[in-house]
């Protein structure tokens, strides 16, 4: 690393029941490690996040949000994750249009047991994020 | 468009042309009931009446210089509990109408045995200038409509280009003006609903001395003026638009932006398609024990009170955006004199650009969230670029 | 007698501080801040950029209380009435740590009301109040224009009398002396209070946080005679603003007219608490059949109805708690003077069952209890 960046990243990890917390969990089988500044939030189908849910954190203290669920066709209720697809282009769209850094936002489906994958998710995005910065909306107190 | 349409005309204008239409329609039974706009008791401002009482029409104003109350919300109001059992017209701007299809998609209108009437629309007064000189404001809004001069007009109808039944083919009727000479206008059906309630009526047609008028080339030369003033309102909107993203983009812009907000909710109240009872924002979702508000102004230094400004915007924004019909009637409602109207319609355009959907255009458009294609928006997934691979090799 | 606070609060200790009284409530409030004895104050602050606006704001830092910090304590400007959000802070629970929090008489009275309500509690409240000379109406704060208007305020303040542009609920309001706060700043009539101010300490728990200031005690009388005049000024001002209003329903229907039911009165008003409020709810959500009746019974409905409705039931339903805050007026986006008309019924609501919103925690709000005898002219 060249560039040597100071801060610690807060990361909301959104990951659904069935693939996403899966592949955490074969990460964990399989003794990969993953940056400790990562918080995983479990629901059940990433179609049931709310858009809302990726907004808060990043208002009131994350640096990034990660929203991982299984991959196109292998959702446990058919077509959550093409929903949260949907939902998360919306998102994006409202962030970038207003200027707030729309790729704080990652969308990445990762399978049951794709451990290698959730692993490099997890420290490529912390790595991305500790390149863009702290998120400046989290020290805005007139938020 | 087809060519099922009449020609209106009265020597006092289009108005009252309208009006004495609407007059028939009531006592033919074509309509049991009008929604229209008539002025208050006070003469300070326009309500919409339900009306079966033609004498009422007297007070009436198709397209007066405000929009207090979003013809959408109204109808939908009227129609949430279940459709009407009688026939009945709504008089409204082409985005009043766009709103009461999205409601209607969103459950919270019904549309049958209602025959939506749209007008050419030039746009309305700022709500809080027309109030302080109700009478000087009418003059002025006259003047310019006539002219279809949008310069006194909202910002929002400044921008708009959803103007007429081209921008909003879910109307029933469609009266044009723009384009026609004065006292004339036309009447095209846009709906099989329509056509039958034109059968029904017999709007007179126009018989001039010199010559004699076909519908077939009043109706070219209106076609026409609507698609090149839609063509010259795209544009104004799109360089409003990409100066007013300037404006506010950044968190230093945007809190700035936003720094007057009481949290009132205005915006959310009068918002046609905003129609939670209860609003997830004022929800005990957001309300939580004194320890969490001092742990965050802590973490931050100070804590906004009350908290969630930001979040309040952009989250109502995540909520409606794409139903929103860029109507403008948040802006009107803001105390804080927020461009709240032009931040939205900006918002609104791109989310449902992204999505490839136009709200209030078709009943039988779906509502883009709840729906999807296998193969789209793959430029949300983010790519899997293996540079981590190489780590697996050294842990081995 | 006339209505609202007695004139003869204040016989308790008073702190004379040699420093203007903005700058007194700023480097107190910073001292108890970095002290440790308070871990929060709910103060008026800047919001936005340098050009800022004006926003309630739960302050952590001392820094923010100094000369150039961002909280502005004392500024003639309401943005939210502070008891609603006192409400909004400890409606899940009391404040496990003492919190200051500078409030006007009204924002006063609306907490304790709606402690009273369960919509809060008043534990580790630390109020400090002012003798209140109003404050201006919203749309003077858009786009930091509040500043210019801040030399003429101060000037109508050490002369004991009201700014005419500051609103006329505030210029009508008879409750400008804060029963109730732990310390009070004397503010109007005081000519030096660029130069020194005076601190009326009413609790002993404003007493102890008090001490943190320097300042010679002194056993100071109240001061009657500006208070006095103010009042009488302002009763003479709220009658011909009372006088101002239609009544009788043709009066009514006039107002309400331009009414667009948005129900921002509602939601800014720091009584009305309901969750869901009677008039959003179902019970207001009218069925096809509703309409129809009304169309065949009168010719003609309002649509959406309940207009006049919402704004009666309003009344009946927090007009016996109504502090004359005045939010309802400014936050109206068709200028109706909803707070002179709310105000007018309230008191006369107030003065039949002798109820003082506000004054004191422990007076029972009136339609929570009962005399066995009592308004027989009501039962025929």
């Amino acid at each position: 690393m060249s560039e040597e960046v100071a801060f610690e990243p807060k990361i909301v990890y959104f990951m659904c029941s069935w693939c996403g917390t899966g592949g955490a969990e074969t990460a964990a089988a399989h003794h990969m490690h993953y940056p400790e500044n990562i918080t995983p939030s479990r629901v059940n189908c990433t179609g049931a996040l709310p858009a809302v849910h990726i907004l808060r954190p990043l208002i009131e203290g994350a640096d990034g949000v990660v929203i991982s669920g299984c991959h196109p066709g292998d959702c446990h209720y058919d077509d959550g994750n093409f929903r949260a697809r949907r939902r998360v282009a919306l998102v994006k769209s409202l962030l970038d249009t207003l200027g707030l850094e729309a790729e704080r936002v990652w969308f990445r489906y990762v399978a049951h047991g794709e451990g290698r994958r959730f692993v490099d998710t997890a420290a490529e995005f912390n790595d991305h994020i500790k390149k863009l910065g702290p998120n400046p909306l989290k020290t805005r107190s007139d938020t | 468009m087809n060519d099922k349409g009449a020609v209106l005309t009265a020597e006092d204008g289009v108005k009252d042309a309208l009006i004495g239409w609407l007059k028939e329609t009531l006592k033919n039974g074509v309509f049991d009931a009008i929604l229209i706009p008539v002025e208050t008791p006070g003469g300070d401002s326009f309500a919409y009446l339900l009306l079966q009482d033609p004498a009422i029409l007297d007070s009436a104003s198709p397209l007066p210089p405000v929009m207090p109350v979003q013809g959408g919300k109204a109808l939908g109001r009227l129609t949430m509990r279940g459709r009407l059992n009688r026939q009945i017209a709504a008089v409204v701007r082409p985005c009043e109408a766009r709103a009461a299809i999205e409601l209607c998609k969103l459950e919270q209108a019904n549309l049958e045995n209602v025959c939506l009437i749209t007008i050419d629309c030039p746009g309305v007064l700022p709500l809080s200038e027309y109030l302080d000189d109700p009478e000087t404001s009418a003059v002025r809004h006259a003047g310019a409509s006539s002219a279809w001069d949008r310069s006194p007009m909202r910002p929002t109808c400044q921008i708009c280009d959803h103007f007429s039944i081209r921008q909003a083919p879910g109307s029933d009727l469609h009266i044009g003006t723009l384009g026609c000479e004065e006292g004339t206008a036309i009447m095209v059906a846009g709906s099989a609903k329509g056509e039958r309630v034109l059968e029904r009526t017999n709007p007179p047609t126009l018989e001039k001395e010199e010559e004699s008028y076909s519908l077939n080339g009043l109706l070219e030369e209106w076609a026409a003026q609507v698609e090149e003033m839609e063509r010259a309102q795209t544009k104004t909107r799109q360089r409003a638009h990409a100066d007013l993203r300037e404006a506010i983009s950044g968190t230093d812009r945007l809190l700035d932006l936003f720094k007057d907000c009481i949290n009132c909710h205005n915006c959310q109240r009068v918002c046609p398609v905003c129609y939670c009872r209860q609003c997830y924002f004022e929800s005990d979702a957001l309300k939580l024990p004194p320890e969490n508000y001092l742990a965050r102004a802590n973490r931050k230094g100070a804590l906004r009170f009350s908290p969630d400004t930001l979040l309040f915007h952009i989250g109502r924004a995540s909520h409606m955006a794409t139903s929103c019909v860029s109507c403008g009637a948040c802006e009107d409602a803001c105390p804080m004199d927020i461009p709240i109207a032009q931040v939205f319609s900006l918002l609104a355009d791109r989310a449902q650009e992204t999505l490839g959907y136009v709200a209030g255009m078709s009943l039988e458009d779906p509502l883009p969230l709840v729906t999807f294609e296998m193969d789209e928006l793959h430029d949300v997934e983010q790519p899997y670029v293996k540079i981590y691979a190489k780590q697996e090799v050294q842990d081995a | 007698m006339p209505e609202g606070a007695s004139s003869s609060a204040f016989t308790s200790e008073g702190l004379k501080i040699n420093r203007g009284a903005v700058d007194t409530v700023r480097e107190l409030l910073r001292t108890l801040l970095e002290s440790g004895k308070v871990k929060a104050v709910l103060a008026l602050g800047r919001t936005g950029g340098d050009e800022g606006g004006v926003g309630y704001s739960l302050f952590r830092n001392p820094a923010a209380f100094e000369a150039n910090g961002a909280a502005l304590p004392l500024l003639p400007f309401m943005p939210a009435n502070a008891g609603a959000l006192l409400s909004r802070l400890t409606l899940e629970g009391p404040l496990p740590e003492p919190v200051a929090a500078v409030v006007r008489p009204c924002e006063l009275r609306a907490s304790i009301e709606l402690a009273k309500l369960s919509q809060g509690y008043l534990d580790n409240i630390l109020f400090i109040s002012s003798t209140c000379g109003g404050v201006y109406p919203l749309d003077a704060g858009i786009d930091g224009n509040l500043e210019e208007m801040l030399p003429r305020y101060w000037q109508a303040m050490k002369q004991g009398t009201l700014d005419d542009k500051v609103r006329p609920t505030c210029r009508a309001c008879n409750n400008f002396v804060p029963e109730g706060a732990d310390i009070t700043v004397a503010l109007l009539g005081e000519a030096d209070l660029d130069e020194e101010c005076t601190l009326y300490v009413q609790t002993e728990r404003g007493a102890d946080f008090a001490s943190c200031l320097e300042g010679a005690t002194t056993e100071v009388k109240q001061e009657n005679k500006v208070l006095e005049r103010s009042m009488v000024q302002r009763d003479a001002f709220r009658e011909e603003l009372f006088a101002t209003v239609e009544v009788g329903l043709e009066g009514l229907i006039r107002t309400f007219g331009r009414c667009i039911g948005c129900h921002g009165c509602k939601t800014v008003c720091p009584i009305c608490h309901c969750r869901l409020c009677h008039f959003d709810s179902q019970d207001c959500e009218r069925p096809a059949g509703f309409y129809e009746g009304e169309l065949a019974r009168k010719g003609g409905l309002r649509v959406p109805p309940d207009t006049v409705y919402f704004q009666l039931g309003r009344m009946a339903h927090m007009a016996i708690s109504c502090v004359g805050c005045g939010m309802c007026t400014d936050v109206c986006p068709t200028d109706i003077p909803l707070s002179t008309i709310f105000s007018k019924v309230g008191a006369s609501a107030q003065a039949a069952f002798d109820y003082h919103p506000g004054k004191d925690v422990d007076e029972e709000i009136p339609l929570r209890t009962f005399e066995e005898e009592e308004f027989a002219q009501v039962a025929t």
